[in-house]
Parts: C-alpha cells; sequence; structure tokens
C-alpha cells in the first residue's frame, strides 16, 4: 500500500508550509500520493467514454470543416447545376457563361463491352478538356488529363476503376466498346477531386471525354444521363455565391436544376455526418453510462478503504462535508486524468486517420482540434462522473469516528443525506440538458435518455430481486450450495453490479446480433421468386419492340415488362417551393434531386389504389398523377392538391387523382409517382423493362442475356438485380459493421466494470476460502460454490438481457428501420450464452488465483 | 518513571474538565442491540490523570468515546469544559473536538498517505491555524522525531508512529487528551517510553487525561483508577 509513495526525503506537492492551494485540494493532492490503486477501471472508464464521444466529435469536425474547406473542389466550382436527361439550352448556357467560367460534366449508366470477356455496367463520367478544374486527378500510370483522353485514330482514352478491370479481366492498355464509342483504358483511377459530389452506382466509374460520350450515341432524348454544369465565378465571395444562385432561380424558374454551392456541395453527405455522429455520440454516451457504473463500484471501494482516514480526519476535528469535499476533489482530480486521457485520444484520432489512410480516404476530411466539442466531451464525462460518484462519496460524511476503536465497522446502509442527492439530481439533470441540447434530433436523444433509465432502473430491479429471493430461498444442506446462495445476497455482495453490468452487455449484444440478422434475413427474403433476374435501363422508344423481340428469344419462358421511364424533379407540392417545404425526416428524400417517374394506362402490379380512383382510359388523357399513399400522408398530401414536376426543363402542375400503396419489396418495376398518359403525350423518353425467369435467379442465363444485350444493344444499360443488391447488402452490411464496430466501445466498457466489480470481490472470496480451506474445504468444492453463483447470476442476467434486448431490437428494427423484425432465437441466445460465459470464465479465472494461495500468510493478515 | 502531576481535582471551587450525568447508551440494532453503558456518572478535574480499567467488554472505550463526542448517549448529559455535548450538531461537535480534545489510538491512525509533519500539521490546518507547519515542526521535535519530519508512516516503527500520534494529538493544545490503550500494540520498552512521553506532555501543558488501559502499571501512573464491570461504574480509586 505504501510502496508506491515518495521518498521520506522530498516533500511532494501539496506539502508546502505556505501553499496557498486551498486547504481541501491540498488535502486531496497529497492523498492522492497513494497512487491510483483501485481507479484502473475508474480511470478506463472515464477515458474510454470520453474517448469515444471526443473521438466522433474530431472526426465529424473534420468531416464538416473538410467539407466546407474543399467544398470548391468537392463540387468542381463555386456553384453547380444539375441537369436531367438534357444538357444546358443555349438561354441556360448565356446565363452560366454571363457569370463565370463553366465546365461541363456528364454522367450516365453504360454498357462497358469488351468482346470475349463480356460486358460490365459502368457509371461513365464524360468531362470536357478543362478536366479537372480544381484539385488532381490521380492514375495509374499517371497520366496528364489530356493525354489521358485523347482521341488517337477515333479511339477515345478513359481512366476507369480498378473494378472494372478486374471484372472484366482487363489491363491498363485494353479496349472496351460504349455504345458505338471505342475507349481505350489508358490507366486505372485512383483518385478523382470530385468524387464525393458525383455519387455512387452500381457499376464502377468509368471517367472519359464529353468527346467519347458524344460519339458512343448514347446521348439519345430521354436517356438516362445527368450534365452537371460547374460555374467558377471571378467572385468567389459567399455573397455572390448566393447572389448567383438566386438569380438562376429567379431568371430561368422552368430549368429545373439541382443547384448546389461550394457553401454545401453535397448537403446529403453533410446531412449522413450529422446523423451518423448523432448515433455514436449516443453510443459512447452510453459507454459513458456504463463506465458510470464502474465509477460507482470504485468510488464505494474506495471509501470502504478510506474509512480509517475519513474517521481519523473526522477525529481531528473535519466535519462531515469538509472529508466529502476532500475526497470529491481527490474523485474528480482522478476523472480529470482519465477525461485528459480520453480527450487526448479523441482529439488525435482526425490526425490518426488522416495519418494512417491520407488519400486513401473516400471522404474530405481535414484533422481539426475541435475545442468547443473537446469541451462538451469533457464536461460528459465530469457529470457522469460526478452523478455516479457522489452518492457512494455522501456516505463518507457519516462514517463514525467510534469505528477506529473497534475491529470491525458496520458498513453504513443509510442513503446519502439530501445535500448529495441534490447533486446527484443535478449531475443528472445536465448530462440529459446536455444529451438534448447537443443532439442534432432531440426525439432520438430523449428515446435514448428514456431507454437508459429504463434499462438501470430494470437491472437494479432485477438485483435486488434476486437478492430477496435468494434471501428467501430455503438453505441448502449442502455447503457448496449454501455459499453460493449467501454470496448472492449478503451485504457487499457483488450481484447488483455485476447484474448491472452484465446485463447491459447481455442486452446490447442480444439487441445488435438481432438487428443484424434481421437485416440479413431482409436482404435475402426481400428476392421474392417473382422478383425479376435483369432491369434493361434506357430502352430507345425507337428499338422497344425489337428489344422485346430479342427477349422474348432469349428467354423464351420469361416474363418481361416494359415501362416508359423518365427522370423529373418536384419543385413544388401546392404550389408551395420544394426547397421550402419542411418535410418529416422519412419523406425528405423525395423531394432531394430528381425521381424516375413513369405513366401508365393501367394501375402497375404490386400496387392497389387506397384513396380516390385509378384513371379511366378518357380520364387517362388529362394531366393526373397517382402518388406513393404513404409518402403522400409524410408530406401532408391528399386527392385534389397539385404536385409540380420538372421534366426535360418544363414544370408540369398535375392533380393528384390516387393514392397507391405500394409493395416496394417485390422489386417490380414502381415509382413513387405514376402519371396518366395524357400528361406527357409526344415527350420524348426511354423504356425500362424487366426479366424475370420462370426457375429463378439463374448466373449462367443472366450472363449470357446480358452479353447478347450488350452486343445487340450498345446503348441499352443491364443490371442484374443480383449484382444489384448485392451492392446494397454489401453497404448495408459495412454500415452494419460500423455500427456494431462503434457498438463495441459499450460493451468494452461493460467488460471494463464487470472485470472491476469481479475484482472487486475477490477479497471477500480470498476471505471465505482461506477460512473454509483451513476447514477442510478442497479446491473442487469452493470453485463449485462460486461456479453456482456465478451460473446464477449469470441466468438470471442472460434472461433479461433476452428480453430487453429482444425488445430494443425490435423497436429499432420495426419502428425505425422499418423493416420485418425476425426473432432468430439462435443467434440471440447465442449472444446470452456468450456473455455469461465471459462472465462466469473471468470470474473463475480470478477466483482459481486465490484459491491457490496458502491459508497462512493471509490468515495472519486477515 | 514519570512523577505524578499536582492534582487540581483537589481545589472543589474549580468545575470539572468532564462531567458525566446518567449516561446509558446501547448499541447495534435489533435483536443484536447491546445495553453498553448503564447510568454512568463520572466528573473528571481539570489537569486529572484518570485511568479507565476494567475487563474486555466492560464499555470502557465506548466511555471514552462518550466522553470525546463521538458516541452519541441515549440519556444523560456530558458536558465537557462547561459545554454540553448535546447542544452540538456534527459539524459543531467535530470543531470542537479539534480544538479542545486530542485523541490517541492504540492502532495509532496516523494518514498513510502523508508525511509525519503533514499528520501532525493536519488538525492545525483544518482548524485554520496559519502557522500549521511550523509548529507541527516543534511538535514532533518535541516528541523526539525532529529527524523524521517527511518519512511517511510505512516508514516508522510502531513507537515512533505512535509519538506522531501524540504530537498531532497534542499539537492543537486541546485541554483534555484521551488516549484508548496507547501502550497496546506497542512492546514493553517502547511502550514505557510512550508513557514517559504522554505523561510528560500531560504535566507540562497541565491537559486533563483520560486513558483506558489494561496495563496496571500505567493504571498506577493515573491520579485516579475508574474501574468499569458490564457497564456500570464498580469502583474509583485515587492513586
Amino acid at each position: 500500500m505504501h510502496g508506491s509513495l515518495p521518498s521520506p526525503v522530498a516533500p511532494a506537492p501539496g506539502a508546502t508550509p505556505r501553499s496557498r492551494l486551498p486547504l481541501v485540494l491540498r488535502l486531496a493532492l497529497r492523498e492522492l500520493r497513494g497512487g491510483l490503486r483501485g481507479f484502473a477501471v475508474f480511470l478506463a472508464c472515464i477515458a474510454l467514454g470520453v474517448a469515444a464521444i471526443a473521438g466522433v466529435a474530431s472526426i465529424s469536425r473534420s468531416l464538416t470543416d473538410g467539407l466546407a474547406r474543399e467544398g470548391r473542389r468537392i463540387l468542381g466550382g463555386d456553384v453547380s447545376f444539375g441537369l436531367i436527361h438534357r444538357e444546358a439550352s443555349p438561354q441556360e448556357r448565356a446565363f452560366l457563361e454571363a457569370n463565370g467560367r463553366v465546365s461541363a460534366v456528364a454522367f450516365t449508366r453504360a454498357m462497358a463491352s469488351a468482346g470475349d470477356n463480356g460486358a460490365a455496367l459502368v457509371e461513365l463520367k464524360a468531362v470536357g478538356p478543362d478536366y479537372p478544374a480544381l484539385g488532381d486527378l490521380v492514375t495509374e500510370p499517371a497520366l496528364a488529363p489530356a493525354d489521358l483522353f485523347a482521341e488517337r485514330d477515333g479511339v477515345f482514352g478513359a481512366a476507369a476503376d480498378p473494378a472494372l478491370f478486374a471484372r472484366l479481366g482487363l489491363k491498363p492498355g485494353d479496349r472496351v466498346t460504349v455504345g458505338d464509342a471505342r475507349i481505350d483504358l489508358r490507366a486505372s483511377l485512383t483518385a478523382e477531386p470530385d468524387k464525393l459530389a458525383s455519387g455512387v452506382g452500381f457499376g464502377p466509374r468509368l471517367l472519359t471525354s464529353e468527346a467519347a460520350l458524344r460519339a458512343s450515341g448514347l446521348l439519345q432524348p430521354g436517356s438516362l444521363n445527368r450534365w452537371v454544369y460547374r460555374l467558377a465565378l471571378p467572385d468567389a465571395s459567399d455573397a455572390r455565391v448566393e447572389a448567383v444562385m438566386e438569380e438562376a432561380r429567379r431568371t430561368l424558374p422552368e430549368a429545373g436544376w439541382e443547384i448546389r454551392s461550394r457553401l454545401a456541395a453535397d448537403p446529403r453527405f453533410a446531412r449522413s455526418v450529422e446523423r451518423f455522429t448523432q448515433f455514436l455520440t449516443l453510443v459512447g454516451l452510453a459507454a459513458l453510462m456504463v463506465g458510470g457504473v464502474g465509477v460507482a463500484n470504485a468510488v464505494r471501494a474506495f471509501v470502504e478503504r478510506k474509512r480509517p482516514s475519513i474517521a481519523t480526519l473526522k477525529s481531528l476535528g473535519a466535519p462531515g462535508g469538509q472529508v466529502v469535499a476532500l475526497y470529491l476533489t481527490q474523485v474528480m482530480l482522478i476523472a480529470g486524468l482519465g477525461i485528459a486521457i480520453g480527450l487526448a485520444v479523441g482529439a488525435a484520432l482526425p490526425f490518426l486517420v488522416e495519418a494512417l489512410f491520407g488519400t486513401a480516404l473516400p471522404v474530405p476530411l481535414n484533422p481539426t482540434l475541435a475545442p468547443g466539442e473537446l469541451a462538451v466531451a469533457a464536461l460528459y464525462g465530469a457529470l457522469t462522473a460526478l452523478a455516479f460518484a457522489i452518492g457512494p462519496l455522501g456516505r463518507a460524511h457519516d462514517v463514525a469516528v467510534s469505528g477506529l476503536f473497534r475491529d470491525a465497522v458496520d458498513p453504513d446502509r443509510r442513503r446519502p443525506r439530501p445535500a448529495y442527492l441534490a447533486v446527484l439530481a443535478l449531475a443528472l439533470a445536465g448530462l440529459v440538458a446536455l444529451a438534448l441540447v447537443s443532439a442534432f434530433d432531440r426525439k432520438v436523444a430523449l428515446v435514448f435518455i428514456v431507454a437508459a433509465g429504463l434499462a438501470f432502473g430494470l437491472l437494479r430491479a432485477v438485483a435486488f430481486g434476486l437478492m430477496a429471493l435468494a434471501r428467501r430461498l430455503p438453505r441448502p444442506r449442502r455447503a457448496a450450495p449454501r455459499l453460493a446462495l449467501a454470496n448472492l445476497h449478503r451485504p457487499g455482495a457483488l450481484t447488483p453490479s455485476i447484474v448491472l453490468s452484465l446485463g447491459l452487455g447481455v442486452t446490447l449484444l442480444v439487441t445488435l446480433s438481432l438487428i443484424d440478422s434481421s437485416i440479413t434475413r431482409t436482404l435475402e427474403r426481400s428476392l421474392p421468386a417473382r422478383a425479376p433476374n435483369l432491369f434493361f435501363l434506357d430502352i430507345p422508344s425507337r428499338d422497344a419492340d425489337a428489344f422485346d423481340r430479342f427477349l422474348g428469344a432469349a428467354a423464351p419462358r420469361g416474363k418481361i415488362e416494359r415501362v416508359p421511364m423518365m427522370r423529373g424533379r418536384i419543385t413544388a407540392l401546392n404550389g408551395v417551393p420544394a426547397s421550402r417545404i419542411k418535410a418529416a425526416e422519412e419523406a425528405a428524400w423525395v423531394l432531394d434531386g430528381d425521381r424516375g417517374i413513369t405513366y401508365a394506362e393501367d394501375l402497375p402490379d404490386g400496387s392497389r389504389v387506397t384513396d380516390g380512383a385509378w384513371w379511366t382510359p378518357e380520364q387517362g388523357q388529362k394531366p393526373l398523377v397517382s402518388f406513393d399513399g404513404e409518402l403522400a400522408r409524410l408530406l401532408g398530401l391528399k386527392v385534389g392538391d397539385t404536385v409540380t414536376v420538372n421534366v426535360l426543363g418544363r414544370n408540369l402542375t398535375v392533380p393528384i387523382a390516387n393514392l397507391r400503396h405500394v409493395e416496394w419489396r417485390s422489386l417490380g418495376i414502381n415509382f413513387v409517382m405514376v402519371f396518366s398518359p395524357g400528361t406527357f403525350r409526344g415527350a420524348p423518353h426511354a423504356d425500362l423493362a424487366t426479366l424475370t425467369l420462370p426457375e429463378g435467379p439463374d448466373a449462367a442465363t443472366e450472363a449470357r442475356i446480358l452479353r447478347e444485350a450488350a452486343k445487340t444493344f450498345p446503348s441499352v444499360s443491364s443490371v442484374r438485380v443480383r449484382d444489384a443488391l448485392d451492392a446494397v447488402s454489401d453497404l448495408v452490411r459495412k454500415l452494419a459493421f460500423a455500427i456494431r464496430g462503434a457498438s463495441s466501445v459499450a460493451l468494452v466498457a461493460s467488460l471494463f466494470v464487470l472485470a472491476g466489480a469481479l475484482a472487486a470481490g475477490h477479497r471477500a472470496r480470498l476471505y471465505d476460502a482461506v477460512v473454509l480451506k483451513t476447514l477442510g474445504a478442497t479446491r473442487r468444492r469452493l470453485l463449485g460454490a462460486y461456479l453456482l453463483e456465478y451460473g446464477a447470476l449469470g441466468l438470471a442476467t442472460a434472461v433479461f438481457g433476452l428480453m430487453a434486448g429482444s425488445l430494443a431490437a425490435w423497436v429499432i428494427v420495426a419502428r425505425v428501420m422499418k423493416i420485418g423484425f425476425v426473432f432468430d432465437a439462435g443467434s440471440a441466445v447465442l449472444a446470452a450464452v456468450l456473455a455469461v460465459a465471459v462472465a462466469i470464465g473471468l470470474g473463475l479465472a480470478g477466483t482459481w488465483r486465490i484459491l491457490g494461495q496458502k491459508p497462512a500468510p493471509y490468515l495472519r493478515n486477515l | 518513571m514519570t512523577d505524578k502531576a499536582p492534582n487540581p481535582a483537589t481545589d472543589p471551587a474549580a468545575p470539572p474538565a468532564i462531567a458525566l450525568h446518567g449516561v446509558e447508551l446501547s448499541l447495534g440494532r435489533g435483536a443484536a442491540r447491546v445495553h453498553i453503558l448503564k447510568g454512568i456518572s463520572l466528573a473528571v478535574a481539570a489537569g486529572e490523570a484518570v485511568g479507565l480499567v476494567g475487563p474486555s467488554g466492560s464499555g470502557k472505550s465506548t466511555l471514552l468515546m462518550t466522553m470525546a463526542g463521538l458516541e452519541r448517549p441515549d440519556a444523560g448529559r456530558i458536558l465537557v469544559e462547561g459545554t454540553d455535548l448535546a447542544g452540538l450538531d456534527e459539524d459543531a461537535l467535530a470543531r470542537f473536538r479539534g480544538r479542545r480534545i486530542g485523541i490517541v489510538f492504540q492502532s495509532f491512525h496516523l494518514v498513510p498517505t502523508m508525511t509525519a509533519l503533514e499528520n501532525v500539521a493536519l488538525p492545525l490546518e483544518l482548524a485554520d491555524a496559519p502557522d500549521a507547519h511550523a509548529r507541527a515542526e516543534r511538535e514532533l521535535a518535541a516528541v523526539g522525531l525532529g529527524h523524521r519530519l517527511h518519512h511517511y508512516p510505512a516508514q516508522l516503527s510502531g513507537g515512533e508512529q505512535q509519538r506522531v500520534a501524540i504530537a498531532r494529538a497534542i499539537a492543537p493544545d486541546p485541554a483534555i487528551l484521551v488516549a484508548d490503550e496507547p501502550t497496546g500494540n506497542l512492546d514493553e520498552a517502547t511502550g514505557a517510553s510512550i508513557v514517559d512521553l504522554l505523561f510528560g506532555l500531560k504535566r507540562e501543558r497541565g491537559a486533563t487525561l483520560v486513558l483506558v488501559t489494561h496495563d496496571s502499571g500505567l493504571a498506577r501512573l493515573c491520579d485516579r483508577t475508574v474501574r468499569l464491570r458490564s457497564g456500570r461504574v464498580e469502583a474509583a480509586v485515587a492513586a
């Protein structure tokens, strides 16, 4: 205990007679000379929680800063104007050129054919000669854009994502055809400066020249291409940026373009960062809350250990309040150290990520020290330490000096005085307020707080119930079960802290594993037998019949569906501009960017009308729209309201004729908005077709049809549903992995607390073991008793964790994610069993060491 | 051995330093409750040395704690230096103790994380004395530990630790010194030197001393011995 004290000749800090520090701080510093023994779990819990929150906040801030700083590079200019299906009209082009330097980039989906090596869907990006206007294009081998894209003997140049080389079995220098254009893949694409704003798709990127795109013949009226005009302003002040955007909206209202500025280069990404930050902050907060239990345990043990010192101080004239203040100061100083460690780790995280991954990061990270965010994380840590420490510390107020005169002192079972309970309430209120104030979505934060409160309350109830039950059970005749039963409920039993830490751990594990299995099942199940195998995009109207015949011949028993498809942007609802509509989170995406739209005479398969009526052929001659019922409800739309859609540079205001319920998961062709045939009479468009093979997924047939389609109809893009779904499930799996990784912080915290609680119980174990061994108990018998005790604790906790975890997973899966909840008993039970096994293993591992000790040396010191 | 101090108790006009009237005390809860002090009345004159003796469990230490205001009686009155302890709340009692009563424990109870000097300065600091460390240094020199100021308790022998404890008890110049078996944890020779020290300091400062002991030699050094049995004063014998 004293081994770590400093040398006697060197007076330590706080020892100077004329020290100006307040007495309480002076004494606290002196007490700290005893070292941090017993505070390892305390420090680890606070440091881990604070590191998680500080790290998330620092990364988030670095991303936001990166977005703001790199906005111009990401956007490729100061303002960008996105058009669907068409290039800018001369009038629009004139407006842009009058305001600054314009560079155009076109995006489309296309098939890249490599002869016998097959064909693959690519996300084609076609750029002008001045690309990249900002930032650097990095290729392997390194080529200047002029060399990369130059046309040589009618063959164009391109850089392709490494995935395309892999998919088609090609290497740099090989050739592909896209539509009618022959393109040499001169380099592999490492980094494009404007990648984030260019969006991601199902296929690998093919970066080529605008000339190549024009030569490909893919630029047909109605085909799915997007043109983005980036404008670099001579006066690039923020005010000028805003002014140009406003002027564009005012003077060219019919353009229907999506205008973005470098000030918000990627609002969707920024929103995702915000949302993910909140989720991860809550995970960090959960880790802190779990760690709080470790804090409380450590402080309780600390007060127990310090009882003689506390009593001595009181015998020398220190009032109870001063004693509490002294030890609170000491605990908060140690918490300060934990917070400092956490902040250092958290603040270093963005720098570490940048150093480790650098340019390989797909997002702009500008490592930043964020003092505001770090202060919030520190405040979280301090409030948690205070909230969890003040209860046990408050008991020091009433430690009786008379204990110094007796060998054993009754542990004080009294509640802390009201003043300390008030401090506890204030600290908790501070935590809740901080969580709510710093939340991106207060509702989510509130749900988290209520759930956390409930979980704590329930776990305490489970612990007390278990202790009460153990107290009331008849005493077993055999020693081992009797000892186990007594250990469950005796004063100072481990039951409350183990149930709490293990319970939170099991609940978390079960929740995660059930969310995981629900996601996996949903991804697997959403491919019903009737789901199509292949989608074909951009079938020119003039080739539609020929394409039907081609499919009919290629898959004689297959089911073919074909509908017209265009892209359009909702610009207003009931005359209110979309930019001014504050839509519910779940519906905001409909107003964000362009949507696929179609027209139909009959109600599409997989839909049923829930309000209003489907149009008759006569009614269908007039412009009408059928809207998805659920989205209409969220957007506050009803039958008779109007929707204004910009298609091909024209604003169309159309009344809603009916609302539909859409079965999206059938994966058939379906749209949020289905218009009447009269709405788009004569408008150029391409078709979308699906092919459903009677025998279900069939990789060989799908590959064959895909290859033949690419050869016969080079402008038609084919998508294997399996590939698209794989891309989605890959994304979901990555997300799930990230969530699991983040949640493991909370799991680690609960493991710390559990290990700490078990270690704290070892002293009592040691006493039992030594006395019982003296009386003739074998190690096996003692181990049996402990196994029973930990087993009972584990079982009760696992049952609770299974129920609470299942409920939490159901709420998240069914209510938040809105996908089907699957109760996978196997994985839930496995998670619970795993957690319990860890608990028993940890407990017994520590105990085994104790059981091996010779009793004599301990008996002398007991 | 020590010379006996003059006994001011012979002056009937002087008020007693400690006066107990019908003190009753039970400890424990429910079935485990034990009636420890059964109507004890006792007066200790200022400057008097009183030895509390009796078999284990007779209530000696509890009586000492009650005198020092560390236990509150269930019934009866305790006046220390004319102050009724019942009228003081916990904090006032702690401050009163800090100023007026010095306590020496059988197990020393030094704060392990503080040096000898800091341990002795502690009650002075708690009483906001401006020269706490200088006074503590003088007190340690007075108990013969001027060369061990910056040693921690674990680096001191048992006798040295008890000297530090005595220096700490005496540092605020208390009117009353109470000691619970001060030599109980020490060997005979060390115990004797501690007794010399304790009585020497008492005489020097004119303090009242109440001590609990099993050691009849030590009891004989006191002006008076009070024998307890089963929570009652069995006999009070003047030395």
